[in-house]
């Protein structure tokens, strides 16, 4: 009797404690208190404002296993609102850190919690959603283990020592300058680069006819990336050494798996090893076969994990960071001894690469791609500008002819084809694991063109930008496979949050999952997933720039009601607001013989600007015209605006104005309303037409920045009143240029031009 | 003699003024070896290390010693090191990447002595040579009507790369006494010592092959040669597909020929030296294939 009732009692105790110990561990809480505060910091010889949490640059990295709950205290110490955006991490939409999308701001001097279950594994990343606070160090890793038990466990790969490695940009400018800057079309960026391919420059390097048809087709100079940066750093250092993992020294024969999270808020950036091939293994948190490449680039905010070896004893290898334009890099030390560098990426041949978009312009501004389907990453225009894979640009005279036929070779802007370096794209990656959608559920098709222009720094999907378009609604349960095309002349990496797509990449069922495709010019991608949680989701370029423009869209998973934010449409438009933000510019010069000058207020679609010049007496006379226009099109050519102006010039007795059509004005002051348009026409000359309501009419021809040489713009105005005007400006820094003018009314002066 | 003087000193001052304002604040100055060889490298490590007004270097050829003179809240050491080795020269605290290495100049390449001898690494490549030796001769023993009939069309291929030789030296006489060879070689092949695959394709090109290595066994003109060869290339492509070498052979092609409807070539070598051109254009063209059938 006595035997069995023991056993039972054992029975209830071994169960009992079982539920316990399963109970303890579901519910591991993993709490991380994070201050976030203003500081100063000097990485590139100035002090300049930055934002560290708790004390950092990067913030710290957060740690969890699968199966934890993570619950991050964030209390805002600055002077402004903020948020935490958990990068690629599957949770409830309600905490997915995007505010007015999925949360309220967390004001200043407020606390936020943000609590949510570990469902997954893998390297990601954290950082702010709010404004431009990533580009100023809020970015931080984010690891989640794989549990021991795992079934995916990967003997020789996850259980090699790790380092979390997180790369960013610092630039000494204000962030906030920097998308004013960029949006005024300021080259700035470009003469720091080294890189404003000017006249003279074509001239030099035998390829003026390129930089005529390339002003011809509208476009500005050739850029691969929009901002100078002054370092680069990788986990808050610009070189760093890596010593030890895991407590142990390392040697000869010894792998680190480094996880790698792009936390740039614009760079995208090559990665080399010198001590041999790099082993990648996992993708945006997500396990990959591995595979073996010379080097790879890893795009605005995407994460791989790579695995390296240490060749020698007595030797540390230098794992370099090159940022795509070539003009920056970060380096990391694995391994103990002498420094074994690697070789630095030869500088880019912007010219080629000009050549090579003014082959694919079409004069209406689409992209033209000669039937090469490109997709993936896999072929890659720019290797017409990678000296390491077409060879040195001297040695291209030899070869013109050569270069010309060329254009018949299927293979011409395939790297892995052309050259002996083995570089990594979508097309190789292959997920371990079958990762098909259930293929019952219902499939919802769609697709985007990704669109904008350089020259006013427009970027928008199917040329709408978020605050002209409404939330997609979905179905909990859909499939929604997505078809991208890049449309515009700059590579985007779009992400999508809260849920990883698969990638169509021709491995079928083991096709990778990821939740950040970089979409080169001219690509066309499909990416699907099952929307299987509800909530407002974002889906936009990660260039924050880009972001900042308004290139995002949201889909709305069913219904969702967050408690974060009752009123939801009253906080859509806040969103829309904000990615649409306007901006404004201002220059003048101070001359000898005047002042000429003009400030505009834009955003993506209207403009408000007024010009003024700005005689020293009554005989040179005042005048300021001012616009109200609104750009059409999606290459923004052409403004219709309406406009008034008021000029006073004294006139002799019989003196009066005519212009080219006979019509006369008489009047010292004359105040007028007018209707007009611009339109940019080939050689980005504007062309403006004006109809006065006393039925004056003028017409001009207007051309402003001519890059003549790095610093030396030109630029020339003509019209119907038989005024004319010539300048030359010499660049100093961003904001002073020395300019000098013939001026119709005003003579020749020799002023400052200072531009804001 | 006054005024000279005078003169003079005003030179002197001015010299003095220009120097003390070239000169590096905040100096610090360090010694360190850098290997290197010659007057050359000399120029090369010290236009490397140099940067106005912040860094100066000295270097010296027989002691291989440097003297490092730069402003120390400006730069360190490191950058200084760091510029000298991209440019290919070893310190003791970085090695120069082995591309950068390579590319200096005959006299230019000093002895490494601080990189680690690859030992993982000729381990490995001895490992692979064994295996390399091992494979051939149990192919030897195991199978030597394979390795004959490698030999049966090898003379073929062999006199075809000589032709092709000769013509990127655009040189007509050697060309036809090789194509002449060349003819000879196709005769001698017996036919039932080939795989059926080899044998499908060589009944297939036998014919235009033997017409067109005597029509540049006869041809006189290099010009008309290269046609012809353009011709015989295709048929030597299609063989070259089913048979067995003993190394690669790399698929060439130049786009230029024929008024751009470009041509073909086998060679060994993965580097494009085009026999349609020969020096006036050695290098134009890519590798289109390569072709490893062991």
């Amino acid at each position: 009797m006595n035997i069995p009732k023991n056993i039972t009692t054992r029975l209830l105790q071994a169960v009992f404690i079982l539920l316990c110990s399963q109970s303890l561990f579901a519910q591991k809480v993993v709490r991380y208190d994070l201050y976030v505060k203003d500081t100063l910091v000097n990485y590139a010889g100035k002090e300049k404002r930055a934002i560290a949490v708790n004390g950092q640059i990067p913030m710290p990295t957060l740690t969890f296993t699968e199966g934890d709950t993570a619950e991050i205290v964030v209390h805002n110490q600055l002077k402004e609102s903020t948020s935490l955006h958990w990068h690629g991490v599957f949770l409830p939409n309600k905490e997915d850190g995007v505010p007015w999308l999925t949360q309220k701001p967390i004001e200043a001097g407020t606390t936020y919690t943000y609590r949510f279950p570990i469902i997954q594994h893998g390297t990601h990343w954290y950082h702010s959603h709010s404004g431009l606070q990533e580009q100023i160090g809020m970015y931080g890793s984010f690891i989640m283990k794989k549990k021991e038990e795992d079934k995916t466990f990967r003997k020789g790969i996850d259980d090699l020592p790790t380092v979390p490695i997180i790369l960013s940009e610092w630039t000494n400018l204000n962030p906030d300058n920097i998308n004013r800057m960029l949006h005024n079309a300021n080259d700035w960026a470009a003469i720091k680069k080294n890189a404003t391919q000017s006249y003279a420059e074509a001239i030099k390097e035998g390829h003026f006819k390129t930089k005529i048809k390339n002003e011809w087709k509208r476009m500005l100079a050739m850029d691969v990336s929009d901002v100078y940066y002054d370092k680069i750093l990788i986990n808050g250092n610009h070189t760093s050494d890596l010593k030890t993992a895991d407590g142990k020294t390392l040697k000869a024969g010894d792998k680190v798996r480094l996880r790698v999270s792009n936390g740039g808020a614009s760079s995208y950036f090559w990665l080399r090893y010198a001590g041999g091939k790099i082993t990648v293994v996992a993708n945006d948190g997500n396990d990959v076969e591995p595979v073996e490449v010379d080097r790879l680039i890893i795009a605005v905010s995407e994460t791989y994990d790579v695995v390296v070896t240490i060749p020698e004893d007595g030797v540390a290898y230098e794992f370099l960071a090159t940022t795509e334009d070539r003009t920056q890099s970060a380096s990391y030390f694995v391994g103990n001894g002498i420094k074994q560098l690697i070789s630095p990426l030869p500088k880019l041949k912007y010219f080629e690469g000009m050549k090579m978009m003014n082959d694919m312009m079409k004069m209406n501004g689409d992209l033209d791609d000669m039937g090469m389907k490109m997709s993936l990453n896999q072929m890659d225009m720019n290797v017409v500008m990678y000296p390491e894979i077409t060879g040195d640009s001297k040695q291209k005279e030899d070869h013109s002819q050569h270069n010309m036929n060329m254009e018949n070779d299927p293979n011409r802007y395939n790297a892995n084809a052309l050259g002996e370096i083995k570089t990594l794209n979508y097309a190789m990656l292959q997920s371990p694991s079958n990762t098909e959608l259930p293929k019952d559920a219902p499939v919802k098709e769609l697709k985007f063109t990704l669109t904008g222009n350089m020259n006013r720094y427009v970027w928008s999907m199917d040329n709408k930008i978020l605050s002209e378009v409404d939330k997609i609604p979905v179905k909990k349960g859909e499939i929604l496979r997505i078809t991208i095309h890049n449309n515009s002349m700059m590579r985007h990496p779009m992400h999508l949050h809260g849920f990883d797509f698969r990638v169509i990449n021709g491995k079928g069922e083991y096709s990778p999952l990821k939740n950040v495709l970089d979409i080169m010019p001219m690509e066309t991608d499909t990416i699907e997933f099952l929307a299987n949680e509800e909530g407002d989701w974002f889906f936009h370029c990660h260039i924050l720039y880009h972001m900042m423009s308004g290139m995002n869209r949201v889909f709305a998973v069913d219904d969702y009601q967050n408690p974060n934010l009752p009123n939801k449409k009253q906080a859509y438009n806040k969103l829309q607001r904000e990615s649409n933000m306007p901006h404004f510019m201002a220059q003048n010069d101070f001359a000898t013989n005047g002042n000429d000058g003009d400030a505009m207020l834009q955003n993506s679609r209207w403009s408000l600007g007024t010009e003024w010049r700005l005689g020293y007496n009554d005989m040179h006379g005042y005048e300021v015209e001012t616009h109200l226009g609104r750009y059409i099109g999606k290459m923004q050519w052409f403004m219709p605006f309406i406009g008034f102006d008021w000029r006073y010039r004294k006139m002799g007795m019989d003196e009066h104005e005519t212009n080219l059509f006979g019509q006369k004005n008489e009047k010292d002051t004359r105040r007028a309303i007018s209707l007009g348009f611009m339109y940019t026409l080939p050689m980005l000359v504007n062309f403006q037409a004006e109809v006065y309501h006393d039925g004056i009419v003028r017409l001009s021809l207007m051309r402003e920045d001519i890059p003549i040489s790095k610093r030396i713009r030109a630029g020339f105005m003509v019209n119907t009143d038989l005024e004319y005007m010539a300048d030359l400006k010499y660049i100093i820094n961003k904001n002073i240029g020395i300019r000098t003018h013939y001026d119709s009314d005003m003579d020749f002066g020799v002023g400052l031009a200072l531009n804001y | 003699m006054k005024s000279i003087s005078k003169i003079l000193m005003i030179i002197t001052v001015l010299l003095s003024a220009v120097n003390s304002f070239a000169q590096i604040k905040n100096a610090k100055t360090e010694t360190v070896k850098i290997y290197g060889n010659c007057d050359m490298c000399k120029t090369t490590i010290e236009k490397a290390g140099n940067v106005k007004n912040v860094a100066t270097v000295e270097w010296n050829k027989d002691t291989k010693m440097a003297t490092l003179n730069y402003d120390s809240k400006k730069t360190n050491q490191d950058e200084i090191l760091k510029r000298i080795a991209l440019a290919g020269y070893d310190s003791e605290k970085f090695l120069a990447p082995d591309d950068v290495y390579a590319k200096l100049s005959g006299c230019c390449q000093y002895d490494r002595e601080l990189k680690p001898v690859a030992t993982t690494k000729d381990a490995g490549m001895d490992m692979k040579a064994d295996h390399g030796n091992h494979n051939a001769k149990e192919m030897a023993t195991t199978n030597t009507a394979t390795t004959q009939n490698a030999l049966q069309l090898k003379n073929v291929f062999d006199n075809y790369f000589s032709v092709k030789d000769a013509l990127i030296k655009t040189d007509a006489a050697v060309s036809s006494a090789k194509a002449a060879e060349l003819v000879k070689a196709i005769k001698a092949v017996e036919m039932t010592k080939l795989s059926t695959k080899e044998h499908t394709v060589w009944m297939k090109v036998m014919k235009d092959l033997t017409a067109n290595a005597e029509k540049i066994a006869v041809a006189k003109d290099v010009t008309k040669q290269r046609e012809i060869f353009a011709l015989l290339a295709n048929n030597m492509y299609e063989l070259a597909k089913v048979s067995k070498q003993e190394t690669p052979v790399y698929y060439q092609h130049c786009p230029m020929y024929n008024n751009g409807k470009g041509a073909n070539w086998l060679s060994k070598e993965e580097a494009i030296k085009n026999p349609y051109y020969g020096s006036k254009m050695l290098t134009c063209g890519s590798v289109q294939e390569t072709i490893n059938n062991k």
